[in-house]
């Protein structure tokens, strides 16, 4: 093995800072706003020295928002709480009814099964918007309007494609033999998906957890428009900040930093199930 | 000691005892300006109530859907008076203006009865009455059965009045024969200066006269003001583009959006007078607008004004009135103009923007629901609005008349008065109203767009609008 030359050492770590400087500086930029006033933010030319202050996320967590007009009463804190619900509870179900299904998909084979599941996949291609209006009427006839049960089934059309098609592959990728050895044992084929197919597809279901519970943060339009206000989560929340007599830009900052929080968190805690993934495919023959 | 302010407040209401006297002695009794001006309004609206059954609704529950608003915190900070005076319970859902449209047109389009009253703006009426989702609130303003002799609908200033009524028929005028009210006026602004009179003082400016003065004035802030460009104006790709200073300005010009020939609807954006207005609105924003024109929105208009990185804006007043306040870098530092950019113009004509009242047509409990709009849009709440909220512009013409709304602008707010007393008479909606509003708006805000880009000369892509727009009229058969 060559070993780096001292330049070498320095031009790399040098490069590798500006590389990270380029990607992580928008976020250090909105986390160090998270900290100022509206009128720090905004002074010409802005600056990186000023006099932190935790009053943004004050205004946040208490939920009562300082303007020049006065005093507004704002709902963040309830919106994460609605996201953190709504990613939560669509994920674990689409979790539960997808990775057998996915199973089904990768191992046996049925009639119309492609034409199912590629039903299930198309869901992702319709534009929200196209199918909003007739569920919103749906809903109302169904009782599910302004429900978070009606919303995590709309959810769904969100994270049920993706695990269902991401958990197939990897199943896909498991060489049979190893269950069939499972199932000479005598053991049934539930037995061989609970504990052979899940653990061996871990890797690929915390990726598609962590991406369809990512998708499902990230939604907006399903619960404007089939919710009221006291449903709404926090991409929509964010919004209030955007007000007619101005812009908090610090509590929007602050606001992103909380509602980044749990996703970093669960893709940090899911990083060595991918990292795992991704050398499984390495070393595979 | 709480009968003591009420006495005092009854005293008031009987016109018996000054409002700042009132104040005084309530103060004297140990008693908070807030508390104070809380019982009086108290006493006003029961006064208000005492000619007309406010209770003959007790027990109804009614939901509002509100657009996050100063107007819409107003009436929520009053909501008690209205609920206390009815027995009627209201719950309310407020979204974010950047979504609150498409909140709106999805539950009315999909026939919710949800919300009972909602806010809209006069333009969105255009699709939302023709639709049959609105109802004609006139058959509520005229019946004594329904509306309290305190009411006062003439008191609601006429143009906004017109403004929210419309037949239906693409290209008749609003407020014209046979139209319905699709909406009450709530609160509204008109489009005027708003300029940093710090900056105009240190370089011996005065605010401008007309269209060239606006452009040279412009251009010299933002050749010797460091840091400050001359002029903010809006400039995505929206209809919001259009509606404020620019369509002052061309209608000012006299221009016209469109023109009826034979019964039928034509661009009116490609004559030769439109052509001049729109070739000088946009080397204003090539020489003294923002660097970013193409993006910039109520929001972006606003904070650089109140950031001092404009040194004038051409939009809504009010905008400029929430920029002189607490939380900006140049709070205090504002003054207001009003501005007829033609220099033949005998006065300026301000295109307006009304945020109003609007009932769904699908709610279950209109008759309530008509107690709720009667009650915000009388004049005791626009009072307590002016006067201790930000619910300005109001649209009475009362509420501009009293004396201690007119005392607490000119403190604080320089010109405001003035520039209101100036533009008012003119100020009304200078669009055409026809159903294809918005995507033509857009079309005319996206061609805007092209010319300050230079992707097209002005003549060409004025030319090329009008027979866009023209073909579409067609399509959609008007």
């Amino acid at each position: 093995m060559q070993r780096q030359t001292t330049l070498g050492r320095i031009v790399r770590g040098t490069l590798l800072t500006l590389v990270g400087m380029f990607f992580l500086f928008p976020i250090l930029w909105v986390f160090l706003m998270s900290f100022q006033t509206n009128q720090e933010i905004l002074r010409i030319p802005p600056s990186i020295f000023f006099e932190p202050t935790l009053q943004n996320y004050h205004a946040l967590i208490s939920g009562r928002l300082e303007t020049q007009t006065g005093t507004l009463e704002i709902r963040f804190m309830n919106n994460l709480m609605n996201s953190v619900i709504l990613a939560t509870s669509s994920v674990a179900l689409s979790l539960l009814l997808g990775i057998p299904a996915a199973y089904a998909f990768a191992r046996f084979k049925f009639r119309l099964g492609e034409d199912i599941a590629f039903t299930l996949l198309s869901f992702r291609f319709a534009p929200p918007l196209l199918v909003l209006l007739p569920l919103a009427i749906y809903f109302q006839q169904l009782g599910l309007i302004n429900t978070y049960s009606g919303l995590i089934w709309v959810y769904q059309l969100i994270t049920l494609p993706l695990i269902l098609w991401i958990v197939r592959g990897y199943f896909e990728d498991i060489s049979e033999d190893i269950e069939h050895a499972y199932r000479i044992d005598g053991n049934g084929w539930f037995k061989t998906f609970t504990h052979i197919a899940i653990p061996l597809a871990k890797p690929g279901i915390a990726a598609a957890t962590l991406l369809s519970f990512i998708f499902a943060w990230n939604n907006f339009v399903f619960a404007l428009i089939l919710a009221s206000a006291d449903k709404q989560p926090v991409t929509v929340g964010a919004l209030a900040f955007v007000t007619a007599s101005g812009i908090q830009y610090g509590q929007i900052a602050a606001s992103v930093v909380l509602s980044v929080t749990p996703t970093l968190a669960l893709a940090l805690y899911a990083q060595r199930y991918l990292v795992e993934g991704l050398s499984l495919g390495a070393v595979k023959g | 000691m709480t009968r003591k302010i009420d006495d005092l407040a009854n005293a008031v209401v009987r016109r018996q005892l000054g409002r700042r006297d009132f104040i005084r002695r309530a103060g004297q009794l140990g008693i908070g300006a807030s508390a104070a001006v809380y019982a009086l309004n108290h006493a006003q609206s029961m006064a208000f109530a005492q000619d007309f059954d406010w209770q003959k609704h007790s027990g109804t529950s009614l939901k509002l859907l509100l657009n996050q608003h100063p107007y819409a915190d107003a009436m929520i900070a009053n909501l008690e008076t209205f609920k206390a005076m009815t027995g009627i319970e209201v719950t309310y859902d407020v979204f974010p203006e950047d979504v609150y449209f498409d909140k709106v047109t999805a539950e009315l389009s999909s026939s919710s009865a949800e919300y009972d009253v909602f806010m809209t703006g006069a333009y969105q009426t255009w699709q939302y009455g023709p639709a049959g989702w609105l109802v004609d609130l006139n058959e509520f303003i005229q019946d004594p059965a329904h509306t309290g002799p305190e009411y006062n609908w003439d008191d609601v200033l006429p143009n906004l009045r017109a403004s929210t009524a419309w037949s239906g028929v693409p290209g008749e005028a609003l407020g014209g024969e046979g139209a319905k009210q699709w909406a009450i006026p709530w609160g509204f602004e008109l489009n005027s200066i708003a300029y940093n009179r710090r900056v105009f003082d240190a370089h011996g400016l005065t605010p401008p006269t007309n269209m060239g003065e606006l452009m040279e004035t412009a251009a010299k802030i933002t050749k010797d003001v460091d840091g400050m460009y001359g002029v903010g104006v809006r400039g995505s790709r929206s209809w919001a583009t259009i509606h404020p200073g620019f369509l002052s300005a061309y209608a000012n010009f006299g221009e016209t959006d469109f023109t009826m020939e034979n019964g039928q609807l034509m661009a009116a954006m490609n004559t030769e007078g439109s052509k001049a207005m729109h070739a000088d609105w946009v080397r204003m924003i090539k020489e003294s607008g923002p660097r970013d024109w193409a993006t910039y929105t109520w929001y972006q208009v606003g904070t650089d004004l109140g950031a001092g990185a404009s040194g004038m804006i051409y939009d809504a007043d009010i905008l400029g009135y929430f920029m002189n306040g607490e939380g900006n870098a140049e709070a205090g530092n504002l003054a207001y103009h009003a501005f007829a950019p033609n220099p033949e113009a005998d006065a300026p004509t301000p295109n307006v923007w009304i945020w109003s009242l609007g009932m769904s047509n699908f709610s279950t409990k209109k008759d309530a629901a008509w107690l709720f709009m009667q009650w915000a849009s009388s004049t005791d709440h626009a009072l307590f609005g002016a006067r201790e909220m930000d619910f300005v512009n109001p649209v009475r013409q009362s509420v501009w008349d009293d004396e201690a709304f007119q005392e607490r602008i000119a403190a604080n707010y320089p010109g405001y008065l003035e520039q209101y007393q100036a533009s008012a008479p003119g100020s009304k909606i200078y669009f055409t109203p026809q159903p294809l509003f918005f995507n033509l708006t857009t079309e005319w805000a996206s061609s805007l767009q092209q010319m300050v880009g230079d992707q097209i000369p002005v003549d060409e892509g004025l030319d090329q609008l009008a027979e866009s727009v023209n073909r579409q009229l067609r399509q959609a058969g008007l």
